[in-house]
Protein backbone atom coordinates (compact mmCIF):
# COMPACT_ATOMS: atom_id res chain seq x y z
CA UNK A 1 0.00 0.00 0.00
CA UNK A 2 1.06 3.13 -0.95
CA UNK A 3 0.31 6.46 1.20
CA UNK A 4 1.07 9.71 0.30
CA UNK A 5 1.09 13.18 2.43
CA UNK A 6 2.06 16.77 2.11
CA UNK A 7 4.28 18.09 4.15
CA UNK A 8 6.30 21.44 5.25
CA UNK A 9 9.62 20.24 5.00
CA UNK A 10 11.32 16.40 4.01
CA UNK A 11 11.76 13.28 5.56
CA UNK A 12 10.00 11.45 7.85
CA UNK A 13 9.99 14.08 11.05
CA UNK A 14 8.32 16.81 8.56
CA UNK A 15 5.11 18.34 9.91
CA UNK A 16 1.92 18.01 7.59
CA UNK A 17 1.49 20.52 5.10
CA UNK A 18 -1.62 22.50 5.11
CA UNK A 19 -1.99 22.72 1.55
CA UNK A 20 -2.03 19.57 -0.61
CA UNK A 21 -1.89 21.21 -3.89
CA UNK A 22 0.74 24.07 -2.55
CA UNK A 23 2.84 21.74 0.02
CA UNK A 24 6.90 22.46 -0.35
CA UNK A 25 7.39 18.53 -0.48
CA UNK A 26 5.45 15.36 -0.71
CA UNK A 27 6.57 12.36 1.80
CA UNK A 28 5.33 9.19 -0.79
CA UNK A 29 5.80 5.70 1.55
CA UNK A 30 5.62 2.24 0.81
CA UNK A 31 3.88 0.21 3.64
CA UNK A 32 5.46 -3.42 2.07
CA UNK A 33 8.81 -2.22 1.58
CA UNK A 34 8.64 0.11 4.95
CA UNK A 35 10.30 2.95 2.97
CA UNK A 36 9.30 6.44 2.21
CA UNK A 37 10.15 8.80 -0.84
CA UNK A 38 10.76 12.57 -0.46
CA UNK A 39 9.52 14.79 -3.47
CA UNK A 40 9.65 18.12 -4.43
CA UNK A 41 6.46 19.72 -5.35
CA UNK A 42 7.53 21.27 -8.40
CA UNK A 43 4.04 22.79 -8.73
CA UNK A 44 3.60 24.95 -5.54
CA UNK A 45 3.61 28.44 -6.90
CA UNK A 46 1.20 28.27 -9.89
CA UNK A 47 -1.29 30.38 -10.11
CA UNK A 48 -3.76 27.81 -10.07
CA UNK A 49 -4.50 24.23 -10.48
CA UNK A 50 -1.73 22.85 -8.32
CA UNK A 51 -4.22 20.62 -6.83
CA UNK A 52 -4.89 18.92 -9.83
CA UNK A 53 -1.35 18.45 -10.45
CA UNK A 54 -0.65 17.20 -7.18
CA UNK A 55 -3.59 14.76 -7.74
CA UNK A 56 -1.45 13.66 -11.00
CA UNK A 57 1.70 13.05 -8.78
CA UNK A 58 0.14 11.36 -6.28
CA UNK A 59 -1.52 8.59 -8.72
CA UNK A 60 1.80 8.45 -10.88
CA UNK A 61 2.80 7.15 -7.70
CA UNK A 62 0.54 4.65 -7.39
CA UNK A 63 -1.15 5.95 -4.02
CA UNK A 64 -3.65 3.99 -2.01
CA UNK A 65 -3.94 6.73 0.89
CA UNK A 66 -3.60 10.54 1.30
CA UNK A 67 -2.94 12.27 4.50
CA UNK A 68 -3.90 15.52 4.52
CA UNK A 69 -5.79 18.55 6.33
CA UNK A 70 -7.78 19.36 3.57
CA UNK A 71 -8.48 19.59 -0.32
CA UNK A 72 -9.91 21.76 -2.93
CA UNK A 73 -12.73 21.25 -4.72
CA UNK A 74 -11.26 20.23 -8.27
CA UNK A 75 -8.59 18.13 -6.50
CA UNK A 76 -11.32 16.27 -4.13
CA UNK A 77 -13.82 16.24 -6.96
CA UNK A 78 -10.65 13.40 -9.27
CA UNK A 79 -9.66 11.99 -6.45
CA UNK A 80 -14.25 10.70 -6.09
CA UNK A 81 -13.59 9.11 -8.83
CA UNK A 82 -10.30 7.22 -7.79
CA UNK A 83 -9.84 4.63 -5.15
CA UNK A 84 -7.69 6.82 -3.20
CA UNK A 85 -9.32 7.05 0.45
CA UNK A 86 -8.26 10.43 2.15
CA UNK A 87 -7.54 10.53 6.14
CA UNK A 88 -7.13 13.92 8.16
CA UNK A 89 -4.12 14.11 9.77
CA UNK A 90 -3.23 15.09 12.98
CA UNK A 91 -0.69 17.44 14.48
CA UNK A 92 2.27 15.06 14.91
CA UNK A 93 4.69 14.49 12.25
CA UNK A 94 5.19 12.26 9.30
CA UNK A 95 6.77 9.25 11.04
CA UNK A 96 3.22 9.85 13.79
CA UNK A 97 0.45 10.03 11.46
CA UNK A 98 1.49 6.97 9.35
CA UNK A 99 1.61 4.69 12.56
CA UNK A 100 -1.96 6.38 13.60
CA UNK A 101 -3.23 5.37 10.10
CA UNK A 102 -2.06 1.72 10.38
CA UNK A 103 -3.46 1.14 13.62
CA UNK A 104 -6.71 2.79 12.03
CA UNK A 105 -6.71 6.27 14.77
CA UNK A 106 -6.86 8.01 11.49
CA UNK A 107 -10.34 9.87 10.44
CA UNK A 108 -11.37 9.65 6.88
CA UNK A 109 -12.02 13.01 5.50
CA UNK B 1 -9.63 59.45 -27.53
CA UNK B 2 -9.94 56.77 -24.05
CA UNK B 3 -9.58 58.12 -20.63
CA UNK B 4 -9.51 55.03 -18.21
CA UNK B 5 -11.03 55.69 -14.72
CA UNK B 6 -9.65 53.93 -11.87
CA UNK B 7 -8.92 53.42 -8.21
CA UNK B 8 -7.29 51.05 -5.47
CA UNK B 9 -10.30 49.82 -4.48
CA UNK B 10 -14.25 49.43 -5.17
CA UNK B 11 -17.05 51.90 -4.13
CA UNK B 12 -14.68 55.18 -4.50
CA UNK B 13 -16.62 56.33 -7.61
CA UNK B 14 -14.96 55.02 -10.45
CA UNK B 15 -18.81 55.04 -11.77
CA UNK B 16 -19.83 57.57 -10.45
CA UNK B 17 -17.36 59.54 -12.44
CA UNK B 18 -17.22 57.74 -15.70
CA UNK B 19 -20.75 58.11 -15.98
CA UNK B 20 -21.21 61.84 -15.39
CA UNK B 21 -18.51 62.36 -17.69
CA UNK B 22 -19.05 60.50 -20.75
CA UNK B 23 -22.76 62.02 -20.41
CA UNK B 24 -21.87 64.99 -20.63
CA UNK B 25 -18.95 65.13 -23.07
CA UNK B 26 -19.61 65.77 -26.58
CA UNK B 27 -19.42 62.45 -28.41
CA UNK B 28 -18.74 60.75 -25.35
CA UNK B 29 -19.01 57.25 -25.23
CA UNK B 30 -19.35 54.63 -21.54
CA UNK B 31 -17.21 51.63 -21.41
CA UNK B 32 -17.92 48.77 -18.57
CA UNK B 33 -15.21 47.23 -18.40
CA UNK B 34 -15.94 46.25 -14.41
CA UNK B 35 -17.31 43.23 -15.91
CA UNK B 36 -17.10 41.09 -12.91
CA UNK B 37 -20.00 43.64 -11.05
CA UNK B 38 -20.82 46.00 -13.84
CA UNK B 39 -23.12 49.11 -12.50
CA UNK B 40 -22.87 51.64 -15.66
CA UNK B 41 -26.50 50.34 -16.80
CA UNK B 42 -28.28 51.28 -13.46
CA UNK B 43 -27.48 54.73 -15.08
CA UNK B 44 -27.78 54.57 -18.12
CA UNK B 45 -30.41 52.68 -18.77
CA UNK B 46 -31.33 51.13 -21.98
CA UNK B 47 -34.31 50.56 -23.23
CA UNK B 48 -32.95 49.14 -26.70
CA UNK B 49 -30.22 46.90 -25.78
CA UNK B 50 -28.13 44.50 -28.30
CA UNK B 51 -26.52 41.90 -26.34
CA UNK B 52 -23.62 40.10 -27.75
CA UNK B 53 -22.06 37.15 -26.18
CA UNK B 54 -17.63 36.59 -25.94
CA UNK B 55 -16.50 32.96 -26.56
CA UNK B 56 -13.12 32.33 -25.92
CA UNK B 57 -12.03 29.26 -27.31
CA UNK B 58 -11.17 25.59 -25.40
CA UNK B 59 -9.19 22.06 -25.80
CA UNK B 60 -11.36 18.93 -25.77
CA UNK B 61 -9.27 15.84 -26.46
CA UNK B 62 -10.28 12.92 -28.79
CA UNK B 63 -9.16 9.95 -26.39
CA UNK B 64 -8.92 7.83 -29.02
CA UNK B 65 -6.50 9.64 -31.07
CA UNK B 66 -4.46 10.83 -27.75
CA UNK B 67 -1.44 8.30 -27.16
CA UNK B 68 -0.32 9.36 -23.82
CA UNK B 69 2.47 11.33 -24.86
CA UNK B 70 1.40 14.07 -21.88
CA UNK B 71 3.33 16.69 -24.10
CA UNK B 72 0.15 18.92 -23.67
CA UNK B 73 -0.44 18.27 -19.93
CA UNK B 74 4.05 19.43 -19.42
CA UNK B 75 3.22 22.71 -21.97
CA UNK B 76 0.26 24.00 -20.16
CA UNK B 77 1.78 26.84 -17.40
CA UNK B 78 -1.55 26.94 -16.22
CA UNK B 79 -2.51 23.39 -15.62
CA UNK B 80 -5.61 23.56 -17.54
CA UNK B 81 -4.98 20.02 -18.75
CA UNK B 82 -3.62 16.97 -16.53
CA UNK B 83 -2.86 13.72 -17.42
CA UNK B 84 -5.01 11.48 -14.41
CA UNK B 85 -6.25 7.89 -14.69
CA UNK B 86 -4.76 7.42 -18.13
CA UNK B 87 -6.90 9.96 -19.86
CA UNK B 88 -6.30 13.59 -20.42
CA UNK B 89 -8.49 16.15 -18.62
CA UNK B 90 -9.51 19.88 -19.66
CA UNK B 91 -10.16 21.73 -16.63
CA UNK B 92 -11.72 24.82 -18.80
CA UNK B 93 -11.90 27.01 -15.92
CA UNK B 94 -7.93 27.27 -15.64
CA UNK B 95 -7.62 27.41 -19.77
CA UNK B 96 -5.97 30.55 -20.96
CA UNK B 97 -7.33 29.66 -24.85
CA UNK B 98 -3.46 29.80 -25.92
CA UNK B 99 -3.81 27.40 -28.17
CA UNK B 100 -0.52 25.83 -27.17
CA UNK B 101 -1.73 22.17 -26.22
CA UNK B 102 -3.23 21.89 -29.55
CA UNK B 103 0.30 23.06 -31.46
CA UNK B 104 2.24 20.49 -29.32
CA UNK B 105 0.13 17.37 -29.73
CA UNK B 106 1.79 14.80 -32.23
CA UNK B 107 -1.98 12.72 -32.88
CA UNK B 108 -3.41 15.97 -33.56
CA UNK B 109 -6.29 14.44 -30.48
CA UNK B 110 -6.80 18.03 -29.33
CA UNK B 111 -9.27 20.34 -31.27
CA UNK B 112 -10.88 23.18 -29.98
CA UNK B 113 -14.52 24.61 -28.77
CA UNK B 114 -16.37 28.08 -27.90
CA UNK B 115 -16.83 28.37 -24.39
CA UNK B 116 -19.12 31.40 -23.97
CA UNK B 117 -17.35 33.57 -21.22
CA UNK B 118 -19.94 36.43 -20.98
CA UNK B 119 -21.78 39.05 -22.75
CA UNK B 120 -21.94 43.02 -24.04
CA UNK B 121 -24.52 44.96 -23.82
CA UNK B 122 -24.55 48.13 -26.31
CA UNK B 123 -26.90 51.10 -26.68
CA UNK B 124 -27.32 54.33 -27.11
CA UNK B 125 -29.22 57.06 -24.71
CA UNK B 126 -28.66 60.69 -24.16
CA UNK B 127 -26.44 60.86 -26.83
CA UNK B 128 -24.32 58.60 -25.24
CA UNK B 129 -22.78 55.35 -26.72
CA UNK B 130 -23.04 52.69 -24.16
CA UNK B 131 -20.95 49.29 -23.85
CA UNK B 132 -20.81 47.23 -20.88
CA UNK B 133 -19.41 43.76 -19.98
CA UNK B 134 -20.96 41.46 -18.41
CA UNK B 135 -18.75 37.96 -17.11
CA UNK B 136 -21.05 34.62 -16.49
CA UNK B 137 -20.68 34.52 -12.58
CA UNK B 138 -18.47 32.17 -11.25
CA UNK B 139 -15.89 32.35 -13.83
CA UNK B 140 -12.34 32.95 -13.58
CA UNK B 141 -11.39 35.42 -15.84
CA UNK B 142 -13.27 38.40 -17.36
CA UNK B 143 -10.47 39.47 -19.65
CA UNK B 144 -11.39 38.16 -23.05
CA UNK B 145 -14.82 40.48 -22.08
CA UNK B 146 -12.83 43.48 -21.54
CA UNK B 147 -10.50 42.57 -24.64
CA UNK B 148 -13.43 42.37 -26.92
CA UNK B 149 -15.05 45.73 -25.37
CA UNK B 150 -11.94 47.38 -25.85
CA UNK B 151 -11.93 46.21 -29.62
CA UNK B 152 -15.40 47.53 -30.65
CA UNK B 153 -14.20 50.96 -29.31
CA UNK B 154 -10.80 50.93 -30.44
CA UNK B 155 -11.40 52.96 -33.77
CA UNK B 156 -13.36 55.25 -32.37
CA UNK B 157 -13.53 59.12 -32.82
CA UNK B 158 -15.81 59.66 -29.97
CA UNK B 159 -14.45 60.66 -26.31
CA UNK B 160 -14.65 57.37 -24.58
CA UNK B 161 -14.61 56.77 -20.84
CA UNK B 162 -13.42 53.43 -19.39
CA UNK B 163 -14.96 52.65 -15.98
CA UNK B 164 -12.31 50.07 -15.01
CA UNK B 165 -12.86 47.38 -12.42
CA UNK B 166 -11.10 48.00 -8.85
CA UNK B 167 -7.20 47.16 -7.81
CA UNK B 168 -4.25 47.08 -10.08
CA UNK B 169 -4.90 43.46 -11.17
CA UNK B 170 -4.39 41.98 -14.75
CA UNK B 171 -8.30 43.08 -15.56
CA UNK B 172 -7.43 46.73 -14.73
CA UNK B 173 -4.05 46.40 -16.73
CA UNK B 174 -6.13 45.11 -19.54
CA UNK B 175 -8.74 48.01 -19.43
CA UNK B 176 -6.60 50.54 -19.62
CA UNK B 177 -4.60 49.29 -22.86
CA UNK B 178 -5.63 51.51 -25.07
CA UNK B 179 -6.04 54.61 -22.79
CA UNK B 180 -4.68 58.03 -23.79
CA UNK B 181 -5.21 59.62 -19.86
CA UNK B 182 -5.77 57.80 -16.82
CA UNK B 183 -8.23 59.53 -14.10
CA UNK B 184 -7.71 58.05 -10.85
CA UNK B 185 -10.28 58.42 -7.82
CA UNK B 186 -9.71 58.26 -4.19
CA UNK B 187 -11.14 59.33 -1.25
CA UNK B 188 -9.04 61.52 1.64
CA UNK B 189 -8.35 58.42 4.24
CA UNK B 190 -5.28 56.29 4.88
CA UNK B 191 -6.52 53.38 3.15
CA UNK B 192 -7.75 55.68 0.66
CA UNK B 193 -4.04 56.80 0.12
CA UNK B 194 -2.30 53.47 0.34
CA UNK B 195 -5.08 52.34 -2.33
CA UNK B 196 -4.06 55.32 -4.96
CA UNK B 197 -1.01 54.43 -4.46
CA UNK B 198 -1.19 51.02 -5.97
CA UNK B 199 -3.02 52.19 -8.57
CA UNK B 200 -0.81 55.42 -9.46
CA UNK B 201 2.22 52.68 -9.27
CA UNK B 202 0.42 50.54 -11.73
CA UNK B 203 -0.09 53.56 -14.25
CA UNK B 204 3.06 55.03 -13.63
CA UNK B 205 4.51 51.16 -15.34
CA UNK B 206 2.32 51.79 -18.51
CA UNK B 207 3.81 55.28 -18.84
CA UNK B 208 0.41 56.39 -18.65
CA UNK B 209 -0.78 60.87 -18.12
CA UNK B 210 -2.92 61.03 -15.22
CA UNK B 211 -4.87 62.89 -13.00
CA UNK B 212 -5.66 62.59 -9.74
CA UNK B 213 -9.89 63.00 -9.07
CA UNK B 214 -10.56 63.47 -4.48
CA UNK B 215 -14.11 61.92 -3.78
CA UNK B 216 -15.80 62.93 -0.76
CA UNK B 217 -13.16 65.72 -0.33
CA UNK B 218 -12.34 67.32 3.23
CA UNK B 219 -10.16 69.30 4.90
CA UNK B 220 -7.61 66.17 5.15
CA UNK B 221 -4.93 67.05 2.78
CA UNK B 222 -3.17 63.59 2.67
CA UNK B 223 -4.09 63.04 -1.01
CA UNK B 224 -3.04 66.83 -2.40
CA UNK B 225 0.28 65.65 -0.11
CA UNK B 226 0.57 62.95 -2.16
CA UNK B 227 0.03 64.80 -5.35
CA UNK B 228 2.48 67.40 -4.85
CA UNK B 229 5.32 64.98 -3.87
CA UNK B 230 5.00 62.85 -7.04
CA UNK B 231 3.89 65.95 -9.39
CA UNK B 232 0.43 64.82 -10.07
CA UNK B 233 -2.39 67.15 -10.82
CA UNK B 234 -5.48 67.13 -8.62
CA UNK B 235 -8.10 67.25 -11.72
CA UNK B 236 -11.12 67.83 -9.29
CA UNK B 237 -12.86 67.41 -6.06
CA UNK B 238 -16.38 65.90 -5.27
CA UNK B 239 -17.29 67.05 -1.81
CA UNK B 240 -18.75 65.09 0.87
CA UNK B 241 -22.25 65.87 0.02
CA UNK B 242 -25.74 63.82 1.25
CA UNK B 243 -27.26 65.00 -1.38
CA UNK B 244 -25.25 63.71 -4.56
CA UNK B 245 -24.97 60.81 -2.58
CA UNK B 246 -28.94 60.40 -1.92
CA UNK B 247 -29.02 61.03 -6.29
CA UNK B 248 -26.61 58.54 -7.02
CA UNK B 249 -27.86 55.85 -4.81
CA UNK B 250 -31.14 56.51 -6.88
CA UNK B 251 -29.35 55.47 -10.02
CA UNK B 252 -29.96 59.04 -11.51
CA UNK B 253 -27.43 60.83 -13.25
CA UNK B 254 -26.22 63.90 -11.07
CA UNK B 255 -24.55 65.64 -13.65
CA UNK B 256 -28.31 65.94 -15.49
CA UNK B 257 -28.73 68.39 -12.31
CA UNK B 258 -28.43 71.99 -12.63
CA UNK B 259 -26.44 72.32 -9.21
CA UNK B 260 -23.96 69.75 -10.17
CA UNK B 261 -23.09 69.83 -13.37
CA UNK B 262 -20.62 72.39 -13.34
CA UNK B 263 -18.67 70.14 -10.65
CA UNK B 264 -18.15 67.70 -13.35
CA UNK B 265 -18.25 69.96 -16.25
CA UNK B 266 -14.92 71.33 -14.72
CA UNK B 267 -13.49 68.10 -13.87
CA UNK B 268 -13.87 67.14 -17.98
CA UNK B 269 -12.70 70.77 -19.05
CA UNK B 270 -9.50 69.94 -16.55
CA UNK B 271 -8.83 66.39 -18.81
CA UNK B 272 -9.13 67.90 -21.72
CA UNK B 273 -6.71 70.74 -21.11
CA UNK B 274 -4.76 68.24 -19.63
CA UNK B 275 -4.48 66.56 -22.71
CA UNK B 276 -3.62 69.84 -24.79
CA UNK B 277 -7.20 69.35 -26.37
Amino acid sequence: MIIALPTTTSGEKSFISEHFGRSNFFYIYNTETKTGEVYVNANKDGQGGVGVKSVEFILKHGTNILITPRVGEKAMNLLSETDVKIYTNTDEIVKENIASFLNGELKEL
Amino acid sequence: MQIAILSGKGGTGKTLLSVNLSYLAENGTYVDCDVEEPNGLLYYQLENKKTEEVSIKIPVVNHDLCNGCEKCTDFCKFNALAFILDKVRVFKDLCHSCGGCKLVCPTNAISEIDKTVGYIHSGKIFDTNIYSGEMIVGLESGIPIIDELLNQVKNSSRNVFIDSPPGNGCSVMESIRDSNYCLLIAEPTIFGLHNLNMVYNLVKVFNKKVGIVINKASENSIIEDYALENNVNIIGRIPMDLELGRINSEGKIVASYDEYKPLFTDILTNIYKELNL
